[in-house]
């Protein structure tokens, strides 16, 4: 799945937990520097927040009309 | 997405979900003691009673909980020293709600004031623990908007409790019925109908699978529910009785509302197969709405209140209807949740968890909740035939209650022994050569 703002996207509206978890570390992992990935869920992955911020990421987060909020997610 | 790692121990939350069943069984005890008197309205000490032990020792116990488990989850506060504050706040909540209860059925003054103090100031030390972890947090979710409305209105319920408690045990000249309607307004709306929807944001999209909650009216729930609380409570303290009904219908509607639109996004899950928490919320969500619908009624025509039967209708709709099986619901997801995951911290990556299902199995749950819904539909009897009713929906109601907590109680001692087979497990490969 592509998306515009880029084509690194975990769609895991629709995942249990801890998959959204895991799927995002997983592509984390697979990213080069300076790289982005959209995580896209329907609340807001606090724990996950956390992990980026120990591991130096940054993260902006977006809530659409439908109630999903797009996390974006840079290296 | 819940990594448990900044999650308070499970002691936390588990000694108010394993006190709560036996709250709601002490309920139903009441009953079937009391028999048909106890319908005769909703004024009388043995109802005031039963309906404190719910509502204090069932719903509210279990609501702070899960709370302060869930608060690093969803809107990334921590509490400082989680298992002090829940052993404060579960011995004062414990206590005061007895202590309620024994007030209004011996009719004890004493009892009452003691209470109101009790549980006034167990609330007001969790309610400053929790804002002081959420002052700091960014309203970035409809969620967190939620939870500080919710905790706003439990502010309101209890402020209001303690002033009714202290009227009745010392007589003091207040519009008593008025006042009550109120408080049970700011309870029953304000907190914990805000409080779950703010929960229902998360885990009804996340356990059942559904699409999210849109975001506008995500938004609008918790301060819309809170403008017509506020326009009730004027319209109390002006005696502006049109105020009031607004209130009410605003009240009602909303809430009418939220649980369509939940029953609607349940509608379009993903997951094939339905579970005890998703048919316990079918059932929460379509009671609600009938009880609801009383609500509605009376705020348009206040006579109707005056028939017999028809607030306690309401209430046993929306409490014993609603929001019992919405807790419940909730439980039977929570514990073996939490159970798994700290099962799986436990064996650090090196010896599995077991599935949820070997924890608390769904044929235990669906057998509960089958016998919850005939006491439901015996209590809904009784306040129409009480006089053959009223003792076997009580007992129902216990039984009904404590089966829930025999589950529980069994799904820990299961954690507990899976918890010492992973000790010994890791243990053992750690010593290996």
């Amino acid at each position: 799945m592509t998306h515009p703002k880029t084509p690194h996207v975990v769609d895991a509206r629709y995942m249990e937990p801890p998959g959204p978890f895991v799927a995002t570390m997983e592509m984390l992992d697979t990213l080069k520097e300076g790289e982005k990935m959209l995580l896209l869920l329907f609340r807001e992955p606090h724990p996950l927040y956390k992990v980026l911020r120990q591991n130096g990421h940054n993260y902006e987060t977006e809530l659409l009309p439908d109630g999903t909020f797009e996390i974006l997610i840079s290296r | 997405m819940l990594a448990f790692e900044n999650a308070p121990p499970f002691a936390a939350p588990l000694r108010f979900f394993l006190t709560a069943p036996l709250f709601a069984a002490l309920a139903g005890l009441l009953v079937a003691f009391e028999g048909p008197d106890i319908f005769a309205s909703r004024w009388t000490p043995g109802a005031l009673a039963a309906t404190h032990l719910i509502t204090i020792g069932f719903m509210l116990q279990v609501m702070l909980g899960a709370l302060i488990q869930i608060l690093p989850v969803v809107a990334g506060a921590s509490l400082k020293r989680p298992v002090a504050v829940a052993r404060v706040v579960h011995v004062g909540l414990t206590v005061g709600a007895l202590l309620l209860a024994a007030g209004f059925f011996f009719g004890a003054p004493a009892l009452l004031g003691i209470a109101a103090l009790t549980l006034g100031l167990s609330m007001l030390f969790f309610l400053a623990v929790t804002v002081s972890a959420l002052i700091a947090v960014p309203t970035t979710s409809p969620t967190i908007r939620g939870i500080k409305v919710a905790l706003f209105g439990l502010s309101g319920v209890v402020g209001l409790g303690v002033v009714l408690a202290l009227a009745l045990a010392y007589g003091w000249p207040l519009p008593l019925m008025a006042l009550a309607d109120l408080h049970a307004g700011w309870g029953l709306g304000g907190w914990a109908g805000v409080l779950l929807a703010a929960m229902a944001y998360v885990v009804v999209p996340m356990f059942q699978l559904t699409p999210g909650y849109p975001a506008r009216a995500s938004w609008w729930f918790p301060l819309f529910m809170l403008l017509m609380l506020l326009l009730w409570s004027i319209g109390v303290l002006g005696d502006w009785s049109l105020l009031v009904r607004l209130g009410q219908l605003g009240a009602a509607l909303a809430g009418m509302a939220f649980a369509g639109l939940t029953l609607r996004l349940q509608g379009q899950r993903r997951r094939a197969r339905p579970d005890a928490t998703y048919r316990y919320w079918q059932l929460g969500l379509i009671l609600s709405i009938f009880g609801l619908f009383f609500l509605l009624t009376v705020a348009i025509r206040p006579a109707l209140a005056d028939i017999d039967g028809w607030t306690l209708m309401f209430g046993v709709l929306l409490i014993a209807g609603g929001f019992i099986p919405f807790i419940t619901g909730m439980l039977y997801k929570i514990v073996p949740f939490l159970s798994w995951t700290h099962l799986q911290t436990c064996g650090q990556a090196k010896v599995p968890a077991p599935a949820m299902n070997k924890i608390l199995a769904e044929p235990a749950m669906h057998r509960q909740l089958l016998a919850y819904a005939a006491a439901l539909a015996l209590l809904l009897a009784a306040i129409v035939i009480p006089a053959w009713l009223a003792r076997p929906a009580g007992l129902a109601f216990a039984v009904a209650n404590g089966w829930l907590w025999w589950n529980l109680a069994g799904a820990i001692g299961r954690y507990r022994h899976h918890q010492a087979d992973i000790e010994a497990k890791l243990a053992a490969k750690l010593t290996a050569p």
